[in-house]
């Protein structure tokens, strides 16, 4: 590896020019608080995830080669540790765990999603593995990407059942996966938002895809199932009434907001990922809706081209991320068209401004 | 001595808070002992991961899950309970 820089030297989108243990010094003990601020936004890509940007697959594949997955399925074994004992590989048959099973052919409905709609190789475009690991510490409520492969935790039967039951919690992580690798959204503040966002938005896509419904049959929820019985809500968010999927004792009221209007300015959660993802996910459901049919077709088309396009700056805020999908748009369908106008509206339509052209 | 602790993030972006102090608390001030907030490196930006923001009378730092290990884990629990 001689003569090859540091991670940190290699100029792409993410170059730093600070090398990251300065910037974690800086984080950690600088006196001022904004500075210690910046350099936390600046140390945007932990380790796990310092992988360099691909906006197009190194080898365009021809356009009737049928792409294959290659999945793998581990065992945590109520520990936290990963990647954990594999358990299934592809091919594989069923195990008989109900936990490994599922996260296996959510991952297969997820590769197939992406591969019929927009003609997506995997995660990164070029057939890369999959990797999940189910039954991930004890009684744990959650789900993640961390970089490399998608985690899942059992739920503790209490509040939550296991990460691994709705389909679009699937296509959630690994749409996090499909983001490293292209537009690579920081993680923080808007940009992070719109992470969470276009998550939410393909996580729900390929449900609708898998159940066949169009734009007004849909449920636009994401992780329905997931609240465990007894528990007041519908699931943990909806993208058409973003702040109205649950209201319990036990977890509070759903608080995303579905207009700028109701933007929540926090430092916790990475600056409100989980929160204002609720102003873009609105922003798509309009879309969607507006321009009718199946929402994965067009509105998708849009939000993919928009996200794998390579033109979006790793912090774009909502304002340019609304911009970037009306030209993704205008040069789908033209100046002027149905669903050029939509989508505008749309981002008018949860407060985002609008160019005056747009 | 008193101890307050919030976890945000997650997939489902639930905020949870609880504290706790020494003076109902036997465990909390040997445990905080064992803690230096100072050492606590930033969070990783991993998506849908916990954030575990611990504030020990008005020193403060934030945590990731991937780095709650140790006695900063055993403290985080102790206070939040199985949260």
């Amino acid at each position: 590896m001689a003569g090859t820089p540091p991670a940190w030297q290699r100029c792409g989108m993410s170059c730093h020019i600070v090398p990251p243990h300065m910037l974690e010094r800086l984080a950690r003990d600088a006196d001022d608080p904004a500075l210690r601020d910046r350099a936390r936004r600046t140390l945007a890509l932990s380790s796990a995830q310092a992988i360099e940007r691909r906006t197009a697959p190194a080898i365009a594949p021809s356009p009737s080669e049928d792409f294959v997955p290659h999945r793998t399925i581990n065992d945590a074994e109520h520990r936290e540790r990963l990647p954990g004992r594999t358990v299934r590989a592809e091919g594989a048959p069923a195990t008989g765990d109900e936990s490994v099973d599922q996260a296996y052919d959510w991952l297969g409905a997820t590769f197939d999603f992406f591969e019929a709609a927009y003609r997506r190789d995997s995660i990164d475009g070029a057939g890369l593995p999959m990797v999940s690991t189910v039954h991930y510490g004890d009684g744990y409520g959650n789900a993640f990407w961390n970089g490399e492969q998608m985690v899942y935790g059992d739920g503790d039967g209490i509040v939550f059942t296991a990460f691994t039951g709705p389909l679009d919690v699937t296509g959630h992580e690994l749409t996090h996966g499909i983001t490293q690798y292209t537009a690579n959204l920081e993680y923080y503040g808007q940009s992070g938002a719109l992470n969470e966002s276009v998550s939410d938005v393909f996580g729900s896509l390929i449900k609708q895809w898998h159940l066949g419904h169009t734009a007004d049959r849909a449920d636009w929820l994401i992780g329905e199932g997931l609240l465990a019985p007894g528990i007041n809500g519908v699931a943990l968010r909806s993208l058409k009434d973003p702040g109205t999927a649950y209201d319990d004792p036990a977890l509070g009221k759903d608080p995303q907001p579905g207009h700028m209007d109701h933007y929540v300015e926090t430092y916790r959660d990475n600056g409100g990922v989980h929160l204002n993802s609720g102003i873009p996910n609105r922003a798509f459901y309009l879309a969607a809706t507006a321009i009718g049919g199946n929402a994965w077709e067009k509105a998708g088309r849009i939000w993919y081209d928009t996200l794998t396009g390579g033109a979006l700056a790793t912090d774009v805020d909502f304002a340019g991320f609304a911009a970037a999908t009306v030209r993704s748009a205008t040069r789908l369908y033209g100046t002027g068209s149905v669903e050029t106008k939509a989508v505008s509206r749309a981002w008018t339509g949860v407060g985002v401004p609008m160019e005056a052209n747009g | 001595m008193r101890v307050t602790v919030v976890r945000s993030g997650g997939f489902a972006g639930i905020e949870r808070r609880a504290e706790s102090d020494s003076a109902s608390d036997p465990m909390l001030t040997r445990l905080v002992g064992r803690v230096d907030l100072k050492a606590i490196p930033p969070p990783g930006r991993i998506p849908d991961q916990f954030l575990y923001e611990i504030d020990i009378d008005g020193d403060r730092a934030t945590v990731g899950e991937a780095q709650l290990h140790g006695p900063l884990r055993e403290l985080v629990h102790h206070v939040l309970g199985r949260a």
